[in-house]
């Protein structure tokens, strides 16, 4: 069943939406006065962006885009572990 | 009636990431903002997979690939969140200025001057885990 130009409208205008989401937290990756600000704004920005890759598959019909968004879903939050491990810890 | 509930969880899922955006950008605070982060991820991205399976069917391969995604992100943001907090705690981020108790001051040994003295080997002990065995004697070899 395929779905309805107003529903894939609506994807497309969402997908917009998580982008300009990610631009805002931008601000906060810029100016954020500590690192853990910067990670944690760059944190939710991978995840929005995510969402955005996620809706672009399906706004646009490719399914290739698809394993882009679980590679950034998975390795984001790795990135910030490993981020606060190296903070709590040092190197090793 | 896929339509409709696919429309109302976008909305949904939309309007609270961006409100959550708007919380990482206005909260004073290291941890306030990690509060905010973690509930635009629960409440912000969840909804937007849920439009997205209940659109396509669980069984394509959009919402099947949007079921793992939300079960990635519902295991894996607590933990990057809670590894996120403990490392500001313990590297010592100030609170903000209008913060009224600071409960793991009590508990934390790597806080240095603030915790008043007790609670060394109790508090050491928990914190640890595996990870600090090796931790000190490598990270003494690294600087």
């Amino acid at each position: 069943m395929t779905i309805g130009s107003t529903m894939t409208t609506a994807i497309g205008v969402a997908c917009l939406a998580e982008i300009l989401i990610g631009g805002l937290l931008l601000i906060r990756v810029g100016l954020g006065p500590t690192v853990c600000d910067r990670i944690v704004a760059l944190n939710t920005m991978s995840t929005q962006i995510t969402l955005a890759v996620l809706l672009f598959a399906a706004f646009a019909d490719r399914s290739i885009y698809l394993d882009v968004a679980l590679w950034l879903a998975s390795f984001s939050y790795l990135a910030t572990i490993v981020w606060s491990r190296y903070l709590e810890r040092g190197l090793l | 009636m896929r339509l409709v509930f696919g429309l109302v969880l976008l909305a949904i899922g939309v309007s609270v990431s961006t409100s959550g955006a708007v919380g990482i950008l206005r909260m004073p605070d290291v941890y306030l903002r990690i509060q905010s982060s973690s509930k635009t991820v629960t409440l912000g991205a969840l909804p937007v997979l849920a439009a997205l399976v209940v659109v396509e069917g669980p069984l394509t391969s959009y919402g099947g690939r949007a079921l793992i995604v939300a079960v990635l992100l519902l295991v894996m943001n607590p933990l990057a969140t809670h590894a996120l907090a403990r490392a500001a705690y313990s590297v010592g981020i100030p609170m903000w200025s209008g913060a009224v108790v600071d409960q793991a001051a009590a508990r934390v040994p790597g806080q240095g001057g603030t915790g008043p003295g007790g609670t060394d080997s109790g508090g050491s002990g928990p914190a640890g885990g595996g990870g600090r065995g090796s931790g000190p004697g490598s990270e003494d070899r690294g600087r």
